[in-house]
């Protein structure tokens, strides 16, 4: 009996991402990449929620984490030649690399947990808004050693013809798989145990609960998604470049978060794909020509101003988010 | 030796331009425990007043920039009203939306490619004093600076109304039931802050004459970062702070080897996050003592 | 009793849904002392911040001359004539003692008379004359509640709220501040004096009202003074 009714908590994130997930194949093919996109927006988003939901402390760095997986899942798959072409002064090691697709999205996912691991240890002492200030100055600095060291990437210049395999299989599954594991974290004991500390501190530490360890955890765990979302990214742009990977990024998916509801799950989904199904409808209204491949979707023009007007009355007038935060639970039929 | 007293003087101008943002984000944190993101866009607003205005006699152009400053800051004073009872987190995030939002604006009006403000170009000729060569914007910003940052002083210090609003940032609750009015004092210290906005943003405009719709965003992010820094419960660590991240990123920005210098950003940061390992609430700040006397 | 200055009718005060006060009803004539006493957690300080417009009620009425606060922000009833003097004195101790006395101007009705007002302070109150630019963090604990109730009286209230003025202090030094009450009550102004050590305001108020787990238990006149097992008694809900 229990056991259905918690399971019944992730069927509502899971089917809408399904649901997206089939219709974009009945649209036309420039909306279906606005319909892909959306889908790894939500991958991004649900990574970003297991550390910020859970923990409670706001980071602005995940980006980072977006970005090197991207890098590294693109950096892997494109042809040698290309990339000594774009930095002849690149490792051995990158420059040589060269795996599959999947193989791709699993380094990604270990590059971006990885990364994270690294920046969390020192971090993640730190809350408030000195966690926010540093986690931002994580993303300015990985941002400016990606854009700059042409040793480990192709610096200011756009990576490109990274084979585009996120297929809406891809696109779908993967941001499934990441709802999957972000609930599964969220329900067990150190999810659960991160929740309550982060609602009353002084009472967590009373208990004995190390704050520091189960946040690390936390932060690792969402760094690898992040980086797994990075590879779908990047696979399904064909291509990256620094500036996409940084502060509009970072705004937009921090925005999604909030404005769906920081702390639940159903939150983060309904933010990442209401705020997409926004930014498409008026791209479409615009009398849209679909957006080519490699150009990041942060809007333009009018666009920008509508979106930026609907994010922030949905904030200034629902500052809990349109989801308030809950879960929704799915009864299934009997 | 000349070299590093050029240094110091320059970087002492970056940084009292970078006081005078702090000082403004500074002080509407202390009455409203918000740290407004958008702040960088009244610096952008007051730019292409400048900008737009700079065929006319510069009594206008000044008069206009900070006309469109202090309209902007009232209309957020409205704006934010909502903001007053909610979480840190949504605050930022919220006054981060309307920043960018405000940059869209100004991308939809303006255009990605910049304007020029061309104000006071006189400023950028140089004057020799001794062995040193200083451009004239140098000493007015140093000027400019300690003259606003002493008045703000004398304000908050001297006069009811700066009295009221230092005792709603040490303990809002006690000025409340003393009939201090919340909405009067926040909009006081929006207003000052405007003031202090606009004047940085004449001084800036002289030595970075180029306008773009990011232009305040780019200079309030390591101006928050140093409020942040500095310690943002008292203002004058919060100030402190500002001038502290001005000064860190010109002596950094001379120091630095050539091909190193690209990664000027990277080593500021670092710095940053040091600094918060070290003393989270703060470089300047003293244990849990809210806005002192000044 | 005919045109009170203060009237609490059927007040309900609810944290989170849970009930701090209960049904309560009191008077307060003009040029009274009231007192309002009661163990810890029993609703005073709640009712006091209520007048105050701090906290909404949830259901009944306070009126202050007839008129009702109700949806009145603070700084309306302040300047309206209530002032009050939280528990635990709540003065800013990074400022100095002056500064501390202009933010009571604060909530004056007008500016006219400040300077007499001030001047009547001063006189009853010492550390206001002699400290003047003393931070008042560094005032002992009884000068702060000169402080502190001189901040609240150059606000020119009719009615003024104490909140446990003894809280803290030497016995000695209780019996100034009850002197400085006395000549403030003989000046015409209203007091409603909270106290949890019930002996002070007893002797001290025309009535005194016992408070107990959110309800009146009980009406004493200075006469219980020594009564305590009758006081304890309320206390204790029996």
């Amino acid at each position: 009996m229990k056991r259905l009714a918690t399971g019944s908590q992730l069927l509502a994130p899971v089917l809408l991402l399904a649901l997206v997930g089939v219709l974009g194949n009945f649209t036309s093919r420039s909306v279906q990449f606005q319909f892909r996109f959306a889908l790894v927006m939500a991958t991004i988003v649900i990574a970003l929620y297991v550390f910020i939901g859970n923990s409670g402390v706001v980071s602005f760095g995940h980006v980072s984490f977006v970005a090197v997986g991207a890098f590294a899942a693109g950096l892997t798959t494109v042809p040698e030649a290309l990339k000594l072409s774009l930095s002849p002064d690149l490792f051995p090691l990158i420059a040589g690399a060269e795996v599959g697709n999947a193989v791709s999205l699993v380094l990604a996912a270990a590059v971006g947990g990885a990364f994270a691991f690294l920046v969390g240890v020192p971090l993640m002492r730190l809350s408030g808004l000195s966690a926010g200030i540093a986690t931002f100055a994580v993303l300015v600095i990985t941002n400016n050693i990606l854009r700059n060291w042409e040793a480990i990437g192709p610096g200011a210049r756009t990576l490109s013809l990274v084979p585009e395999t996120t297929s809406f299989l891809q696109a779908t599954c993967g941001a499934i798989a990441v709802a999957v594991v972000a609930f599964a974290y969220q329900r067990s004991r150190f999810g659960r145990v991160l929740r309550a500390s982060s609602d009353d501190a002084a009472a967590a530490q009373g208990a004995g609960i190390e704050i520091h360890r189960q946040r690390l955890l936390a932060f690792t765990l969402s760094g690898a998604l992040a980086g797994f979302a990075g590879g779908l990214l990047v696979h399904l742009l064909g291509s990256i470049t620094t500036q996409q990977v940084y502060l509009d990024l970072a705004f937009v998916t921090l925005a999604m978060l909030v404005i769906g509801g920081v702390r639940s799950l159903w939150g983060a989904v309904v933010g990442a794909l209401l705020v997409s199904g926004v930014n498409s409808l008026l791209l479409t209204a615009e009398g849209g020509i679909g957006l080519g491949v490699g150009e990041l979707n942060v809007p333009t023009g009018t666009r920008l101003v509508t979106l930026g007007v609907v994010m922030a009355l949905i904030l200034l007038f629902r500052p809990r988010g349109l989801t308030g935060g809950r879960e929704v639970t799915l009864r299934l039929p009997r | 030796m000349t070299s590093a007293l050029q240094t110091l003087i320059d970087a002492t101008a970056l940084g009292s331009i970078y006081a005078l943002v702090a000082m403004g984000i500074g002080l509407v944190f202390g009455v409203m425990r918000l740290v407004n993101f958008a702040h960088g866009e009244l610096i952008t607003a007051g730019a292409y007043a400048l900008a737009l205005t700079n065929h006319l006699p510069l009594a206008v152009s000044l008069a206009a920039c900070f006309a469109v400053v202090i309209g902007l800051v009232l209309a957020m004073d409205v704006a934010y009203r909502p903001l007053r009872t909610t979480t840190p987190t949504t605050m930022l995030v919220t006054t981060f939306a309307v920043s960018f939002l405000l940059q869209a604006v100004a991308l939809l009006a303006f255009g990605a490619r910049g304007q020029n403000v061309g104000v006071l170009p006189e400023l950028n000729r140089a004057v020799s004093i001794g062995d040193v060569r200083v451009r004239w914007v140098t000493l007015v910003s140093i000027a400019v600076g300690a003259v606003l940052l002493g008045a703000t002083a004398a304000v908050l210090g001297r006069t009811d109304i700066g009295l009221q609003m230092r005792a709603a940032a040490m303990d809002p609750r006690t000025a409340q039931l003393l009939g201090v009015r919340a909405s009067t004092v926040i909009r006081f210290a929006f207003v000052m802050a405007g003031i202090l906005a606009a004047s940085a943003t004449v001084l800036l405009t002289v030595q970075r004459p180029l306008v773009t719709p990011s232009y305040g965003f780019q200079l309030v992010i390591p101006a928050l970062v140093g409020v942040v820094v500095g310690g943002m419960d008292r203002l004058v660590s919060a100030t402190l702070g500002g001038f502290a991240i001005g000064f860190a990123a010109a002596v950094l920005g001379d120091v630095l080897p050539a091909d190193g210098r690209v990664f000027l950003d990277t080593a500021l940061f670092l710095l940053v996050i040091l600094v918060l390992l070290v003393r989270p609430s703060g470089l300047f700040s003293r244990s849990r003592a809210a806005w002192e006397r000044l | 009793m005919p045109d009170p200055l203060l009237e609490i009718r059927g007040l309900e005060l609810r944290y989170a849904g849970v009930p701090a006060v209960r049904g309560l009803d009191f008077r307060v004539g003009r040029g009274e002392v009231v007192g309002l006493v009661g163990p810890n957690g029993a609703g005073k300080t709640s009712t006091l911040l209520a007048i105050m417009g701090v906290v909404a009620p949830h259901k009944g009425e306070i009126l202050h001359a007839g008129r009702s606060l109700a949806g009145l922000p603070t700084d309306a009833i302040v300047r309206s004539g209530v002032a009050l003097v939280p528990e635990g004195r709540h003065i800013f101790p990074e400022l100095t003692v002056d500064e501390n006395l202009r933010l009571g101007l604060v909530g004056r009705r007008s500016r006219d008379r400040a300077d007499e007002d001030v001047a009547r302070v001063a006189e009853l109150f010492p550390v206001v004359r002699e400290d003047r630019d003393r931070p008042a963090g560094l005032l002992s604990g009884g000068q702060q509640q000169q402080l502190a109730i001189a901040r609240a009286l150059v606000a020119q209230p009719d009615l003024l709220l104490l909140d446990e003025p003894s809280l803290g202090l030497a016995p000695a030094v209780v019996d100034d501040v009850f002197d400085a009450l006395a000549e403030i009550r003989e000046s015409g102004v209203t007091i409603l004096l909270v106290e949890q050590r019930a002996q002070f305001a007893v002797g001290f108020a025309d009535r005194t009202h016992v408070l107990a787990n959110g309800e009146l238990r009980l009406t004493l006149t200075p006469a219980d003074a020594q009564d305590t097992a009758r006081i304890t008694a309320a206390y204790f809900g029996s």
